[in-house]
């Protein structure tokens, strides 16, 4: 089940083509990254699914035909701004209110998200005095406040300190239990560790995207990494000339190894290593990270 | 309707905790107690600090209660006007430019009821210490001149009222087209000069121009009485107030807000 699918969406500005014709859909329950380096159009399509900026072409649809998108969405952009002279229990019990909830109801809802964000100790406090941190953390707690089928968050933790870093992406880790959450980074580690699908916009067009499993699988390079007490370069001479060694890369006293299949090109390593004499100090399987796929699938 | 409610009880209380809600009253009630004031010890000022030599004799006939009225009204028409633009030009835009009307406005919310909301909370204001300044000015005009009748005080109220709504109706308009407040306050401030300059080079063709109402002001002070070109004029200022209030969430919601 989708909760959003987005259709050749596009955002032409006079001197810019931010975002072309991307297609993809949210399933319902997912949490999915959009991934992508600055400038690649992150912003603006998150922007356009949220409404803020109209598309010059492209549809969305939702699961249920609502008449507003906006009720199904919460949102928070990449700088939340706050109306500062209201306490951050005044901000939410307000966010509450302009979608349609009861005072009481309100109230009641931004105790909940108080709590479950952190927020306590600053709950009566000026919005004003708050760090850049609990202001995130208000922010996503003003974007669920009616409960919405899709939470969109624009790159929610690239201000953020180390502390921060952590309770947010742990935040996400329990929202993932109960919304369908869409948010954009530029940090891969952070993806990684939340979500279950990506999306790769690069200079607008999405360029690879699906469960990062797949992604994986897909993109998958088997290699090893040997490190050597020294003259590495010798023995890099000596492996280029086998066949089923696709590449070979040298990196101060160690190489990088590209081969065909891992588990059988492992054990010739190893005879090889071993027949030779070779002083090799460490053996490691590298699994690729999101990282190298991202450099490889962004070339 | 609701959400019209809540918008405008966040306004009210923005403009609490901001202290609009003490200087623009205290604003308008000292500009409507300096004219009958200095005009009343004028005189006595004069002989305090001027430097007149012995034996000069200097008459300042004391003016008629109307004519201090009618100068209270002519500081409205400059100062108070300027308190308004400067106070309220970034209603939309300020909002627009922090980002926070984006974060309302990513919320179901209808552009109507946040124009709306805008536009009563903005007027409340207004109208509470414009009506102030109005009373005070009267007070001191009645203890230190001659009385002006009540029907005269209230239907000037009512007319001058009325341009100040309009002008604030003018402001929140262009306040939601731009993301300069001070283009939105520019731009009300120079449409009221020409409408003001066009309907006094051309009085006859303009007499319905909303910007007439000031100088209609007059002849209710005089005691002319309330004429069919009064009410035209104050036709006109209220439907273009309430065209300008459909037009402009219309346009806001054409504009992105990020």
């Amino acid at each position: 089940m989708n909760v959003l699918e987005v259709t050749s969406l596009e955002k032409k500005y006079k001197e810019k083509h931010a975002v072309k014709g991307v297609t993809f859909d949210l399933k319902k329950g997912n949490c999915t990254a959009l991934i992508g380096p600055n400038g690649a159009g992150k912003t603006t399509t998150l922007n356009m699914l949220a409404g803020l900026i109209t598309p010059t072409s492209g549809r969305f649809n939702t699961l249920e035909n609502t008449r507003d998108i906006r009720s199904i969405i919460g949102y928070l952009p990449q700088y939340p701004s706050f109306f500062e002279w209201m306490t951050g229990m005044e901000y939410l019990t307000f966010s509450g209110e302009i979608t349609g909830l009861s005072r009481k109801e309100s109230k009641r809802r931004s105790e909940e998200l108080i709590n479950l964000v952190n927020l306590s100790e600053g709950e009566n406090r000026r919005i004003s005095h708050y760090s850049g941190g609990m202001k995130q953390r208000l922010g996503i707690a003003q974007s669920l406040i009616h409960q919405p089928e899709l939470v969109i968050l624009d790159e929610p933790v690239s201000a953020l300190d180390p502390f921060g870093r952590r309770e947010v992406l742990d935040l996400l880790n329990d929202l993932k239990e109960q919304t369908t959450i869409l948010f954009s980074t530029h940090i891969l580690n952070d993806a990684e560790q939340v979500c279950d699908d990506v999306l790769f916009l690069y200079n607008g067009e999405l360029i690879e995207q699906g469960p990062l499993n797949d992604i994986k699988k897909r993109h998958h390079t088997s290699s090893l990494k040997l490190s050597f007490d020294d003259n590495a370069s010798r023995y890099r001479e000596v492996l280029r000339e086998i066949p089923w060694i696709k590449q070979v890369k040298e990196k101060g006293e160690s190489l990088i190894i590209e081969v065909e299949e891992l588990k059988r090109d492992r054990m010739r390593l190893f005879t090889l290593i071993s027949e030779g004499g070779w002083p090799v100090t460490k053996f490691e399987s590298r699994e690729q990270s999101l990282e190298d796929l991202f450099m490889k699938v962004m070339r | 309707m609701k959400l019209v409610w809540v918008l405008f009880k966040k306004e009210l209380m923005e403009s609490a905790r901001n202290f609009k809600w003490l200087w623009v009253p205290i604003v308008f009630i000292v500009l409507g107690l300096t004219e009958p004031l200095t005009a009343y010890y004028l005189p006595d000022i004069l002989n305090s600090v001027g430097d007149l030599p012995e034996g000069a004799v200097i008459e300042i006939p004391p003016p008629s209660a109307g004519e201090v009225f009618m100068s209270t009204i002519s500081q409205f028409n400059m100062i108070g006007v300027l308190v308004i633009v400067l106070g309220f030009m970034g209603i939309i835009s300020g909002e627009r430019k922090s980002g926070t009307a984006a974060m309302v406005l990513v919320k179901p919310v209808s552009y109507n009821a946040y124009i709306l909301s805008k536009w009563g909370g903005s007027l409340l204001l207004i109208w509470v210490s414009y009506i102030l300044g109005m009373l005070s000015s009267w007070y001191y005009i009645n203890l230190l001149f001659e009385n002006i009748p009540a029907s005269t005080f209230f239907q000037t109220l009512f007319i001058f009222g009325m341009w100040l709504t309009f002008i604030m109706t003018m402001l929140l308009f262009f306040s939601s087209l731009v993301k300069a407040s001070g283009i939105a306050a520019f731009a009300t401030i120079t449409v009221s000069i020409i409408l003001s300059f066009l309907s006094s080079s051309l009085p006859e063709k303009l007499k319905w121009s909303p910007s007439r109402l000031s100088s209609y002001v007059v002849e209710i002070v005089n005691g002319e009485g309330w004429s069919g070109d009064i009410t035209a004029a104050m036709m006109v200022a209220g439907v273009l107030c309430l065209l300008l209030l459909l037009l402009t969430p219309f346009l806001f919601k054409n504009k992105e807000l990020s």
